[in-house]
């Protein structure tokens, strides 16, 4: 311990203390100062840049997407009775109800009429879907055959676009004409909410991709979160410790960090070519998606199991629980909240998940939402990666809002974990 | 639908069987017999469960099994039929013909396109049920021997709880085991694909060759554009570099500013809009990065005087995929930064030291394995990251190192060869799954390294 070194040694031959005041000292502490005050504003600059990005991002995305839950409608002053080809209230309320609608004829019933309102280049201004729209006015009002009446209508793409300032400056004059007798409008999208994909920007829907990730999502929470329960169940409270366990847990940690495309690969070898499952459908995208949320479940629900005290165990094995009734009787019940939280947290992911499902196929255009689950579906993330490809300008804000919805849902979820681990959760 | 209707009616009487179990052990405890005895093993329900999955497990697993085996035998018992005799030799178009048939037989198709399939209708419907009845009794034949055998078996002194454990514990097992699998079948699938491909196309072209512009067919030499090394260069150049570039500071430096400086409500409002920057969805980054990034990058780089800049440039792509990657980094070295003893931290200020000069050279270098583990599974994400690049940097690989220039990396690419119509035996959709096992060994390797460091270097400290 007695070390005759250099500190001694100096003290010895400078036996004066430090000045500090002098100048040079006041130099070295201000410069000192002012590089923890550098520092410090770096870490503002850092978190203020991250904070600045999201809301930036959130911004554009509300900005653009806002546009695509509007729908522009352009009134028709349809003369029912005389283009019914004979059909009458009646018959619109009886069982032959779509057989009278096909013999009318509706899509030339509403060229015409857009051709005598608004001239020859009219037919265009009417969204494809408009006759579909005039035929359900129809179905839920019969009595409208019976008038010579005005009836609201989707507007096409082109002049959707130039009323909400975008279009070309053709649109925008037509749309100006229109506007000045008051003959367009606009209102809340609700074609959008209740619609599947369509080859016009302004008849699409997220219905059916919706549900498609909903479907998916059943199949991926009903394989992953037992599946990984009992896995976690097994790691933290059975396994022995020895290499087989080891290389279950090497193998679990790294799946969860193997790149998603890859369960996409999987998904593609294993239950298209090698099962023979239907491609396309919500069933292999759940399944793939299960094997990649497995892990992140596992991992979660170890961290939960962790946090039971072992008091409680050792106060059921007292008693006399086997070591099966102390886990799932004790144990489990109590790390539940923690496992959902985690569970929620992986649904949550796999929902934003597009790389996977474009290997196995859910890619395609899909005009009605999926009737089960194994049929050809999209999913939501798919559907916006489609949108986003096309040229059409009056995607961009299809596209935008088909986000927000996406991001409605995950922020929903995720705070429905907060929520749920704030509640529950229990300090020992 | 008549297995799954079969499935629940097993489900149902599964039902029926543990209630059978558990009154027969209930009985057993008001019975003589158990008095005799003193006591009754197991629980009643106990007994209950184990009727119930003697009965319920042979019959599901027959099920699943006749589920796979019965087509075959409907098919075999169809082709031997004399309506059969007519179908023509190839392979192709038999195949076709029993396929509608098959289709029309079970409802799911009303009319036939081919005029022979139709002819098989009869004999179809004829095999189908018959296999229908087949399995529907065999099933049933299982679940009441089960469930006799079971029944024959409850005493009193049955141990029948440690059965039902036994179960419930090599069903945790399997559980468990369902990861390792899924890796074995990961690495098995896209090594079958792999060395599909390099019967076609030599992995030295393959590993050394610099041009990427994949053909359809093969020739001879060494020019079939499936040269990787394009590839390679941009996913390191965008995910390893501009990437982390962006990441690894603003990343870093967050979570400092988190753990040291922050106030503690500040942290609890910060903490969250980190996780909601890493719960957005890749797809939405790359739209984002797509719409307004990349034009904003290419706008810039003319500005600057780099006028061929393309508008699905590296820089973008990276740039956004920075930002995702921030998350992940600041998670990880806000864990490692707070797993660093106090006394450390404690000790240095104590010395007179300020803050950032205790941070920098205290506890940074303590947290260093930590950070570097949080770096290098950062860098696996991002190269393994698809959508982002898919929809913001491009599909023409170019081995260059201009950022604003349009480059292209392997999760692209498999993208690219595996969407849209694919031959499942050419090159180009066997070679995405080279590509494939590249990523996966290259993100394996990484994954390994970095739980390593990081597992070490906690136990240094605990």
């Amino acid at each position: 311990m007695t070390n005759p070194s250099a500190p001694d040694n100096s003290a010895a031959n400078n036996p004066a203390p430090t000045n500090w005041q002098s100048d040079a000292m006041q130099r070295r502490i201000a410069k000192r100062y002012s590089a923890e005050k550098r520092f410090k504003f770096m870490g503002y600059f850092a978190i203020g840049l991250s904070v600045l990005f999201l809301a930036f991002l959130l911004f554009t995305m509300v900005g653009k997407g806002f546009d695509g839950f509007r729908q522009t409608q352009i009134a028709l002053n349809v003369d029912l009775p005389a283009l019914s080809a004979g059909a009458n209230a009646d018959s619109l309320r009886g069982p032959n109800a779509n057989a009278t609608l096909q013999s009318m004829d509706l899509p030339g019933i509403v060229n015409m009429a857009a051709m005598r309102d608004y001239g020859n280049d009219a037919m265009s201004y009417l969204s494809a879907n408009a006759s579909v729209t005039l035929r359900n006015q129809l179905l839920d009002n019969p009595d409208m055959i019976t008038q010579k009446s005005k009836i609201w209508l989707p507007a096409a793409s082109p002049v959707d676009i130039a009323y909400k300032g975008k279009g070309s400056a053709e649109m925008e004059k037509a749309v100006a004409r229109l506007a000045k007798d008051g003959n367009i409008k606009s209102s809340f999208n609700w074609n959008f909410l209740s619609a599947s994909d369509a080859t016009d920007p302004a008849d699409v829907g997220i219905w059916g991709a919706l549900k498609g990730s909903l479907l998916t999502l059943i199949v991926t929470l009903s394989m992953a979160f037992p599946v990984g329960v009992l896995a976690a169940l097994y790691l933290e409270e059975y396994a022995p410790k020895n290499k087989f366990t080891d290389l279950i847990e090497v193998s679990i940690n790294n799946l969860a960090a193997v790149p998603s495309i890859i369960f996409g690969l999987l998904g593609l070898v294993v239950f298209l070519t090698w099962f023979g499952m239907p491609r396309s459908s919500s069933l292999v995208g759940g399944l793939t998606l299960a094997l990649m949320t497995m892990p992140v479940i596992v991992i979660a629900g170890r961290n939960a199991i962790k946090s039971v005290p072992p008091s409680i165990r050792e106060a059921a094995m007292g008693i006399g629980a086997s070591p099966v009734q102390v886990v799932f009787h004790h144990v489990l019940p109590l790390a539940l909240p923690g496992i959902l939280t985690g569970t929620i947290i992986g649904m949550a992911r796999a929902l934003g998940e597009t790389a996977p499902l474009l290997m196995i196929g859910m890619v395609a255009f899909i005009s009605s939402p999926p009737g089960g689950f194994t049929d050809a579906a999209t999913a939501l993330p798919v559907q916006i990666f489609l949108w986003s490809d096309e040229v059409n300008r009056g995607f961009v804000e299809k596209t935008s809002a088909a986000i927000i919805i996406l991001l409605i849902f995950l922020l929903g979820m995720n705070a429905l974990a907060i929520y749920l681990r704030n509640k529950f959760e229990t300090r020992w | 639908m008549a297995g799954t209707a079969l499935l629940f009616l097993i489900l149902g009487l599964g039902l029926i069987a543990w209630i059978t179990g558990r009154t027969r052990a209930a009985m057993f405890v008001r019975d003589g017999a158990s008095k005799q005895r003193g006591y009754v093993n197991s629980l009643p329900s106990y007994h209950g469960w184990y009727l119930a999955l003697w009965a319920v497990i042979p019959a599901v697993a027959f099920l699943v099994i006749w589920d796979f085996v019965s087509p075959g035998l409907v098919t075999n018992m169809v082709l031997a039929s004399p309506a059969a005799a007519s179908l023509p030799e190839g392979d192709f178009g038999r195949a076709a013909i029993l396929s509608e048939a098959r289709a029309i037989a079970q409802g799911l198709q009303q009319s036939a396109f081919q005029p022979q399939s139709e002819a098989l209708v009869p004999a179809y419907k004829e095999a189908l049920a018959h296999f229908r009845w087949i399995g529907f009794a065999v099933t049933l034949a299982l679940f009441s021997v089960g469930a006799l055998f079971a029944y024959s078996r409850l005493k009193p002194d049955l141990r029948a709880r440690t059965k039902v454990e036994r179960l419930v514990m090599a069903a945790l097992l399997v559980a468990s085991l369902i990861a390792t699998i899924t890796t074995i079948g990961i690495f098995a699938s896209l090594i079958f694909e792999t060395v599909r491909f390099f019967q076609m196309v030599s992995p030295i072209e393959f590993l050394f060759g610099t041009s990427w512009s994949p053909r359809a067919t093969i020739g001879e030499g060494y020019d079939n554009g499936y040269g990787a090394i394009p590839l390679f260069w941009g996913t390191i150049f965008v995910g390893a570099v501009i990437a982390m570039v962006v990441a690894i500071p603003l990343g870093l430096m967050s979570a400092i500013f988190l753990t040291q400086y922050a106030s503690p409500k500040l942290r609890s409002w910060m903490k969250p809009v980190l996780e909601i920057l890493a719960g957005v969805p890749t797809v939405v980054y790359g739209y984002f990065a797509a719409l307004t990034v990349a034009p904003a990058v290419r706008d810039f780089a003319v500005m600057i005087g780099f006028s061929n800049a393309a508008s699905d440039n590296a820089l973008a792509a990276g740039l956004v995929m920075g930002i995702m990657i921030i998350p992940l980094i600041s998670s990880m070295a806000d864990d490692s930064i707070a797993a660093v003893p106090s006394a450390m931290r404690d000790g240095s200020l104590a010395m007179g030291a300020t803050k950032s000069e205790t941070i920098k050279k205290v506890l940074l270098p303590a947290a260093l394995p930590g950070v570097v583990g949080g770096i290098l599974l950062a860098v696996s994400r991002a190269i393994g990251e698809t959508m982002i690049v898919v929809m913001a940097a491009g599909y023409t690989a170019n081995l260059t190192a201009n950022p604003f220039a349009s480059i292209s990396t392997i999760t692209v690419q498999i993208k690219a060869l595996l969407t849209g119509d694919i031959n499942f035996n050419g090159p180009q959709v066997l070679a995405a799954f080279a590509l494939g096992l590249t990523l996966f060994l290259i993100t394996f390797l990484l994954n390994i390294i970095a739980l390593r460091v990081v597992k070490k270097y906690r136990e240094a400290y605990d």
